[in-house]
């Protein structure tokens, strides 16, 4: 056992050498390497975070953007739904107004018919009824209606002078007005009876086609009137009342 | 028989004799740095690690954890020296296996060059690391009357790590020799076997040892904090 001091002396140089190469080819290499992929594990470490916080905020994002069209669609739908309501609101009030126009036009339609109607029927009956009677008095009696009017009127005349000429005062004339024309002894019947009532006035006949059958004697402001007219608004009064139950059981029943 | 491979010269180059030990701490440091390139030769962020590197990183992060764990700290400087201690002594040990080769450690030359080398290195990492003045401190410690005794105990480090590690290898290589020639078929395998055992273990003392020494020089007060390198 024994120390050579040269080969002591060499293998500290070896062991310096070897310690040089292996720090350059090995331990640096190695730490290195080691130091930059945890550097890159790092790295990547902090993407995925940084990726993390990128998709959590997307996915805030997007669930933002969801609730916000949620609210927009439900806004949209309440809006859609109160224009559908105002819209019917509108036609109802629309189709209820025509339909209250319709049932006033035609009601004044059917007004309109039953008045043109009742007209017609008080003309026919005013003509059947008179008609009737101057066959019932042509018949009965030989005597005409008019005729028969003014000797009634020549009789119920006389009674009544004092009350005519207070009211007629100091007429000029005196005024017979009939439907159709009078006979000639009708006329002078009349004519000689009102001038021993009226001897200033002269006596003058007139015929007016919508004037009821009868007389209409005027003297001044006076007129004493003696026609059919308050029988035929007896009939005319008659015929109404029927028509208007049998018009309001048609009019409920269009009603309903 | 030659109980040092110092004693066996293998050839001359330019007139100086080259011996066993020389000759094979040249091979085993090629074995090494050939190795090491080998392996961190296509060493690239952007390359996976194959096997080859993944071992020389264990290798590597299981000494700095060793040296960690006794130091305190991560010190690159510390992991080139005590690594570089271990894988020469340890691959040294480990190609005992191999037939004719005569392991560099069992050369009192080799250990006491090793020692030699920590002894120095043991100062000098005190000095970078607490200026002269606080490493010199040291030796007053715990009074100046310990003075001779610290500075005996520094250098009986030395010789206590070059005669364990020399008497280890060359006593496992001399008891090898013996019983083969009691036992030429059964005792130099289990020798062999034990020697791979003996030579690894001897290695990590080695090392450990070493960094056990460098760190107590390089001890702060408050030594408990990490460096970085």
């Amino acid at each position: 056992m024994s120390i050579d001091w040269i080969t002591v002396a060499a293998q500290i140089a070896n062991f310096l050498l070897l310690m040089w190469l292996l720090r350059r080819f090995l331990y640096r290499p190695i730490l290195d390497g080691i130091d930059a992929r945890e550097v890159e594990i790092s790295d990547r470490m902090q993407e995925a975070v940084h990726a993390k916080e990128q998709a959590q905020a997307e996915k805030q994002s997007y669930l933002d953007k969801v609730q916000a069209l949620n609210v927009a669609q439900s806004e949209m739908t309440e809006t859609i739904r109160r224009s559908a309501e105002e819209q019917r609101d509108v036609l109802l009030a629309e189709t209820q107004k025509r339909l209250q126009q319709e049932n006033a036009t035609w009601k004044a339609h059917l007004d309109d018919e039953t008045h043109k109607y009742t007209a017609k029927m008080h003309r026919a009956g005013a003509e059947a009824l008179l008609s009737l009677t101057r066959k019932a008095l042509n018949d009965l009696a030989d005597e005409t209606l008019e005729t028969r009017v003014a000797h009634h009127l020549i009789q119920q005349i006389t009674p009544m002078v004092p009350d005519l000429k207070r009211a007629a005062g100091q007429a000029a004339q005196a005024v017979i007005i009939s439907q159709s024309a009078l006979p000639a002894a009708v006329k002078d019947e009349l004519t000689t009876e009102l001038q021993k009532a009226f001897p200033q006035s002269v006596v003058r006949f007139e015929t007016d086609e919508t004037q009821a059958p009868g007389l209409v004697l005027r003297v001044g402001g006076a007129q004493l009137a003696w026609t059919v007219e308050s029988y035929i608004d007896g009939l005319s009064a008659l015929i109404d009342e029927q028509l208007a139950s049998g018009g309001d059981l048609k009019v409920k029943s269009h009603e309903q | 028989m030659n109980l040092s491979p110092d004693q066996s010269i293998m050839f001359e180059a330019w007139g100086i004799p080259i011996n066993a030990t020389i000759l094979y701490t040249w091979v085993v440091m090629a074995f090494l740095t050939g190795a090491a390139i080998l392996i961190t030769r296509n060493l690239r962020p952007d390359v996976p690690p194959n096997r080859w590197r993944t071992m020389l990183e264990v290798i590597v992060q299981g000494i700095q954890s060793q040296i960690e764990d006794v130091a305190g700290r991560r010190d690159r400087h510390l992991l080139y020296f005590a690594g570089t201690l271990f894988l020469f002594v340890a691959v040294s040990n480990l190609l005992l296996v191999i037939p004719g080769f005569e392991p560099p450690t069992a050369s009192l030359s080799t250990t006491t060059a090793l020692a030699l080398s920590v002894l120095i290195a043991v100062p000098l990492f005190g000095i970078t690391r607490r200026g002269l003045g606080g490493y010199l401190k040291t030796y007053l410690e715990p009074s100046f009357i310990m003075l001779p005794f610290n500075i005996i105990s520094e250098f009986s480090r030395g010789i206590s790590l070059a005669i364990r590690l020399y008497g280890n290898i060359m006593s496992g290589a001399v008891i090898a020799a013996i019983l083969l020639g009691v036992a030429p078929f059964f005792f130099p395998v289990v020798m062999d076997v034990l020697g791979l055992l003996t030579g690894l273990i001897q290695a990590y003392i080695f090392a450990i040892l070493a960094t056990v020494y460098i760190s107590s020089a390089t001890a702060t007060p408050n030594t408990t904090e990490k460096e970085n390198p």
